[in-house]
């Protein structure tokens, strides 16, 4: 049991740090009811009809530029320096694995400045995920009907799919669900990209000997 | 009918069917003869009904005054829709034509004022559609070759107009003009602005995630995504792993590791700009200048340490290739591993 409380204590210390390395970010987690924000949204948004696809266009690029991969990796480095192994066998290295793809994950959210809905859901998120998955099934009779229930809309079925995939987007409206997954596409690909060219690095650099 | 006579006897004059004044000539010799159609059946308002669309259409062609247009509207507001089907389908007519008259004549004019005059073709909508849904039935019966043809005009002009006057649109409400040979309530109508803004941003994604062009269909590319963005997790798990088998090593020794490293790496990855922001970013340095920065041995520092380093990386700016700005600070890893572990 101690081992959990080691690790709860580290992230919360990684929570910190990232925290920390962004003080401006606004980490308003979106509780409130999603209707009425649906409906300030989609007002908003119609008002901004116009700027919609610039805004979405210019999102794209600002993920795709050299400078933000850098500024991201650099951040990285940084917090990653300061995770600490409980005990650096090999056995621990999933769990490592885990906290640094969590790291990884707040500082890319952290990166976005909180624009974003689901950067805004990252960083608010404090508990651990695995914790809601295992959600209650309500056991159901499989009648033709509900089949045909279940198959038809087969579009609104994967932008469900696709809101459990991006975090913080379940209850979101199906165009701004598809904003936010292009942002968290870009996103991701620019993590990708840092963390690949990082990790080169320094297997590269670390001696292999040891 | 009589009218249809009348119609065919003014389009047969041999001026070629220009619209604009074949709607002034039969709004202004048309209206007598309607009205003495019209009496007898039903009251006066539907001769102020049939004058005002082309009115309307001729007013806004010439882009013309709002007051008129303005009194004009809350008349139509307080008509009561007539039954008679043949002049309601010539309405119809009339208002179909007033529209497509628009692209050509009035973009600039639609562009330039934009609120005004948008507003007054979304006003004017709701007599159209509503004279065009109660000719619906009528409007197949009746057609003649001529009008046809007329009707059949390529209409992507209209489009494109209306899609930009939407967007013109600074208004909370998103203005929607009913484009030719669609449904015209208002249900459909905000459906299909919908449908444009989900296909928008599903145009988006598809340039994004590579391979989804050649794709038909909202479904097979949203399955596209949804594996594109799986693939993206797994991909920074399987980094986070790789960089947590990494970073034993680098607690240890990180000051001989990345003295070791030379910029060319880095380099490969990155370009050289200089980053403005306060939150210090690293430096990589070559192995002149770690053992330099090893002589200097900068002060404790606090974590953040942005004022404190500014002065000394300004030292190492000039190096040989001007993309070294990136680079990790090796001084500060030496103090942070002891720092972490004294606050442990």
């Amino acid at each position: 049991m101690t081992h959990i409380l080691t690790r709860e204590r580290r992230e919360r210390e990684t929570h910190l740090m990232v925290d920390s390395l962004f003080p401006s970010i606004e980490t308003t987690v979106d509780d409130a009811s999603p209707e009425s924000r649906q409906k300030r949204r989609r007002i908003s948004e119609t008002a901004k009809e116009a700027e919609s696809s610039g805004i979405n266009q210019e999102s794209l690029k600002r993920w795709r530029t050299n400078r933000v991969q850098q500024i991201y990796a650099s951040k990285l480095v940084e917090v990653l320096r300061r995770v600490r192994k409980g005990s650096n066998d090999g056995g621990k290295i999933t769990s490592a694995a885990r906290e640094i793809r969590d790291t990884a994950d707040r500082v890319l959210a952290a990166s976005a400045c909180g624009t974003t809905r689901w950067s805004r859901a990252v960083l608010a998120t404090r508990k651990h995920k695995k914790a809601k998955i295992t959600g209650t099934r309500k056991p159901r009779k499989d009648t033709a009907t509900e089949r045909k229930r279940i198959k038809l809309p087969a579009v609104e079925r994967k932008l469900k799919i696709l809101g459990r995939l991006v975090p913080g987007c379940r209850k979101v409206t199906v165009p701004n669900l598809l904003d936010e997954a292009t942002d968290y596409i870009a996103a991701l690909e620019m993590q990708v990209r840092a963390m690949e060219s990082l990790a080169e690095l320094l297997e590269a650099a670390a001696p292999r000997s040891t | 009918m009589d009218l249809s006579g009348r119609f065919g006897a003014r389009s047969g004059n041999g001026v070629p069917f220009r619209e604009v004044t074949g709607l002034e000539s039969l709004h202004l010799g048309g209206g007598d003869e309607f009205r003495q159609m019209v009496l007898p059946e039903n009251g006066g308002g539907f001769t102020a009904l049939l004058e005002l669309p082309p009115t309307r259409a001729v007013e806004l062609l010439h882009s013309s005054s709002s007051s008129s247009s303005q009194a004009t509207l809350h008349s139509v507001g307080t008509l009561t829709f007539p039954s008679n089907p043949i002049l309601m389908e010539r309405a119809a007519r009339f208002s179909v034509i007033a529209t497509e008259q628009n692209p050509n004549g009035n973009i600039s004019g639609e562009t330039t004022t934009s609120s005004v005059p948008s507003n007054e073709h979304i006003k004017t909508e709701p007599a159209e559609t509503e004279t065009s849904d109660q000719a619906a039935v009528e409007k197949q019966n009746n057609r003649c070759g001529k009008r046809k043809d007329f009707d059949k005009k390529v209409n992507s002009s209209t489009k494109k107009k209306s899609k930009s006057s939407e967007e013109n649109e600074k208004l909370p409400y998103v203005h929607v003009r009913a484009r030719r040979g669609q449904a015209t309530d208002s249900h459909s109508l905000a459906e299909r602005a919908r449908r444009e803004k989900i296909n928008a941003r599903m145009k988006l994604l598809q340039e994004l995630v590579p391979g989804c062009d050649k794709i038909q269909g909202t479904a097979l590319v949203l399955d596209e995504i949804i594996n594109h963005v799986q693939s993206l997790q797994r991909q920074v798990e399987m980094l986070s792993m790789r960089l947590a088998s990494v970073n034993p090593r680098i607690d240890f020794n990180l000051d001989t590791i990345l003295a070791s490293e030379n910029g060319s790496l880095m380099d490969g990855s990155f370009n050289g700009t200089t980053m403005q922001l306060a939150w210090p970013h690293q430096v990589m340095e070559t192995e002149q200048s770690y053992h330099h920065r090893q002589l200097q041995q900068p002060p404790p520092q606090q974590w953040p340490f942005d004022g404190l380093n500014q002065p000394v990386w300004g030292r190492e700016e000039n190096q040989d290739h001007g993309n070294d700005h990136n680079s990790l600070m090796v001084g500060s890893a030496s103090l942070h591993p002891n720092q972490v572990k004294m606050e442990l």
